[in-house]
Order: C-alpha cells, then structure tokens, then sequence
C-alpha cells in the first residue's frame, strides 16, 4: 500500500502483500518485492495468489481486488 | 504499481480539488481532523495542503501511537531493560521516544539489551533462541496492533513458553476522540476516520460521533486520491445536510470490522480503568491491559516497575498539538530545541507525529507564505 520507511506501530504501515504458499498458520508473502514470512492466524483460510493486509507481522484483513 | 499509481492519479487528485473547491463558501472555514498519524505523514508527504482551499483547514489529531506514551511508560519500559538477564523487545521508532530517564536506545548505550523487532512474534522468536533470557515485549499501538501481540501471546500460552512477556500500553482510538469532542471550545467540524484501525474495528464503531456529537466521519485510505476524496465526501455530507459515518476505503474496511482479530483482543486483553496519554492526561477505559488467564506473560505482574508519572516539559506543547489546538510551527521548541534528530517531545520522533511530519514535508514552505503575507 505503502512505500516510504515509515513507522511500524502505526496503522499506516500495513501493507499489501500476495500470498505466495501457506504453511500452517504462516504465509511467505511478497511485500513491496520481498519475501516475508506472515502468521495467518486471523485469516487461516487465506490462500496463495490472494491479497492479504498485513501489519507486525500478521496479515490482518483481506485486500479486496478491485478494477 | 498497482494499488499505487492508481491513488496517485494527477487527473483525479485535480478533479476531485475542483469539486472540493466548489463545495466551500469564500471566507468560511471547514475544519477537518486526520485522526490517525499515517494521514499525517501522506498528507504532509503528498502536499496535500497546497492543493486544498484556503477554506479547509486540516486538524492533526491524536493517532499515532508513538506520540501519546507518557514520560512515566518509557521510564517504566527502561527500568524493565535495566532488569538482569532480560532482552526487552520493541518497534523501532518507540527506542527514541524520550522518557525522564532519557530514551531506551540511551538505556542500550549503557548496557541494557534493548533489541528492535518488526513484530512481537518476532520477540516470541527471540525467546525461543534465547532460553536463558527473558524477553519482554514492550507492546504499543492502536486496535491495528493489538491483534499482533494478541496473537502472539495466543501461541505463547500454547507453546507454553517460559521466558517471554510482554508490557502491554495498547490504547484504544474511541476514548481520545471522545476527550477531543468533549473539549471546550472544540472547533473541529469533521474527521478523518483511521484506515486500518477501522479494518479492525469497523465503522460503525464511529456513529457516537454523527450521533453523539453531530460531525461527519469519513474513513479514508492513505494515498493522495482517496484523502482528497474522503474530504470532498465530508463536504459532500454537509452540503447535503447530512452527518454519517462513510467509508472511503472499502477496499479493506468494513461496517463490522474483523471479528477474528476483536475476538484474540478480547480473549487476551482487557481494558484498564484508566490510562494515562500524553496531553490529554488519564482517560477512562482507554487503555488495555493483560487478562488474567494470560498473567504468566504479564511483564507488569512478573517484574516490580516503578509505575513512574513524569509531567511533559513546560516548553513541550505535543499535548496541544495532539488535540489540534496548535499548529506544529507555533509551537517554542519547533525546530530549535526539538528537531526528529533529538526530539523534546513525541510528536517530533515518529515519522507519523504532526510535528516530525511537518519538520521533514511542510517546514520548507511555511516561511515563504509566512514572509509573502508580511511583505
């Protein structure tokens, strides 16, 4: 969503990230062209190629893909 | 970039201006409130200013989270490092934050083992290679954060990890709003709603302010477009008459929020009969605490912290500035005593705080409209 270094404990830094492979309660996740690991916990069902918004760590909500 | 360029369009961010334009009077003042620091820092960012009417006024409000720890917490957070045989973990930007013993990364300078993490699942981690340590958390932020120390403490109780805590200073966004639109004097006609704080906890969680208080809420994403649109939809409810929670940002919001992460919230936490923030001193309910059922990870419960209460320096005024009663340049110490390098008050660390965002975007033009009205 973002792309300046900003801080982590606000809200604004959550991001988009593509859901590359679901292991468990954890997702590899391309954020901003990085690969990072997230915890699904709050959307266990999240699948690869979906939009996740992530923040600290866990994906929070999906992204909704709209034109 | 997709998700990017889209809400950066030059021809929208125009045309939305010109319907912000020809939605003001001349001569009336609209004064509209970003609560959240992240539309601070884009709005700051973008110079989102300039392309406004000199009849919309932005209010920068209390939401970025580093901005509104008290003195007292840092100090407590300190003592905690300063504790034999701990790692204490925490968000980059909260190890500048200055307390009355100085910052954390002061502390770190001395010896302590301060350590930055990106997520307290990171720290979770860190206790699992550190077995002879004890790591604690220092956890800090609005509902967009607290699902990430609530999760974390989830797994901790199920791993039944023996070495790591956390200090929890979560904080909830509806008490401060509530202590913003009970000010006397209030002249804030309109907010901005918080972004990801509402995809947590939703919109409606803002009626109280249409209903209780009669001013229009939009819930607004944090690129050019949609701040600039969020605005032309509350003058849009005005001209129209009307005072209603809207969500611009439906693209991640919705009217319920997200029951899974309210639901580890309230498994894990709960809120505190107060809290005290940084220039709206204590308010009810307004901060979060560990429930009992997860006390083995409590580091308030399993270390003696001295529960410290510091006033703000006199010449700091982020207390004003955090209720929007002063502008960032007109406070004394802008730019001279405090400055993001060594920052007096919070609102000059983070880079979401109204007075760091201002100092890094804003401060450049300030003088020359200031020297243009004097000439």
């Amino acid at each position: 969503m973002t792309t300046w270094a900003g801080c982590a404990t606000c809200a604004d830094e959550a991001m988009a990230a593509r859901v590359l492979a679901v292991d468990g309660l954890e997702a590899d996740v391309v954020v901003d062209g990085r690969v990072e690991r997230v915890a699904i916990d709050l959307v266990p069902d999240a699948r690869p190629g979906e939009l996740l918004l992530c923040h600290a760590g866990i994906a929070l909500e999906r992204l909704e893909e709209t034109e | 970039m997709r998700y990017v360029d889209e809400y950066r369009d030059p021809e929208l961010a125009h045309g939305l201006t010109a319907e912000i334009r020809s939605l003001v009077a001349p001569g009336e003042t609209v004064r509209v409130m970003e609560v959240c620091g992240g539309h601070t820092h884009a709005i700051y960012r973008h110079g989102l200013e300039e392309l406004l009417p000199p009849e919309v006024e932005l209010v920068h409000g209390p939401g970025c989270p580093v901005c509104v720890i008290p003195m007292g917490r840092v100090d407590d957070a300190i003592a905690l490092a300063e504790t034999g045989g701990l790692t204490l973990a925490t968000f980059g930007d909260m190890l500048r934050v200055p307390g009355g013993r100085g910052s954390l990364l002061e502390a770190k300078a001395r010896g302590a083992d301060v350590r930055m993490v990106y997520s307290p699942l990171d720290a979770l981690t860190l206790a699992g290679k550190e077995p002879g340590r004890h790591v604690a958390f220092l956890a800090i932020g609005f509902e967009t954060t607290a699902p990430a120390t609530a999760v974390t403490l989830l797994r901790a109780r199920a791993e039944a990890v023996p070495n790591f805590s956390v200090f929890c200073n979560h904080v909830l966004i509806e008490p401060p709003l509530r202590a913003i639109l009970e000010t006397p004097g209030l002249r804030v006609d309109a907010f901005i709603g918080p972004g990801h704080v509402s995809s947590v906890i939703g919109t409606d969680a803002y009626r109280f302010i249409c209903e209780e208080y009669r001013r229009p809420v939009v819930v607004s994403a944090f690129e050019p477009v949609d701040l600039l649109q969020s605005i032309a939809m509350i003058l849009r409810q005005r001209a129209e008459g009307r005072c209603e929670v809207e969500n611009q940002y439906t693209r991640v919001v919705r009217q319920e929020g997200n029951e899974r992460a309210l639901a580890a919230i309230a498994k894990t936490m709960e809120p505190r009969e107060d809290f005290e923030w940084r220039g709206l001193g204590a308010l009810p309910r307004s901060g979060l605490r560990i429930r009992d059922a997860f006390a083995a990870f409590d580091a308030e419960r399993l270390f003696a912290l001295p529960d410290a209460r510091i006033e703000d320096p006199k010449a700091c005024r982020c207390g004003d500035v955090l209720t929007g009663q002063l502008r960032p340049w007109e406070c004394g110490v802008f730019g001279t005593a405090c400055t993001p390098e060594r920052p007096l008050g919070t609102c000059m660390v983070s880079s979401e705080g109204a007075c760091a965002a201002f100092f890094s975007y804003g401060r450049l033009r300030r003088p020359r409209e200031e020297a243009s009205v004097g000439a």
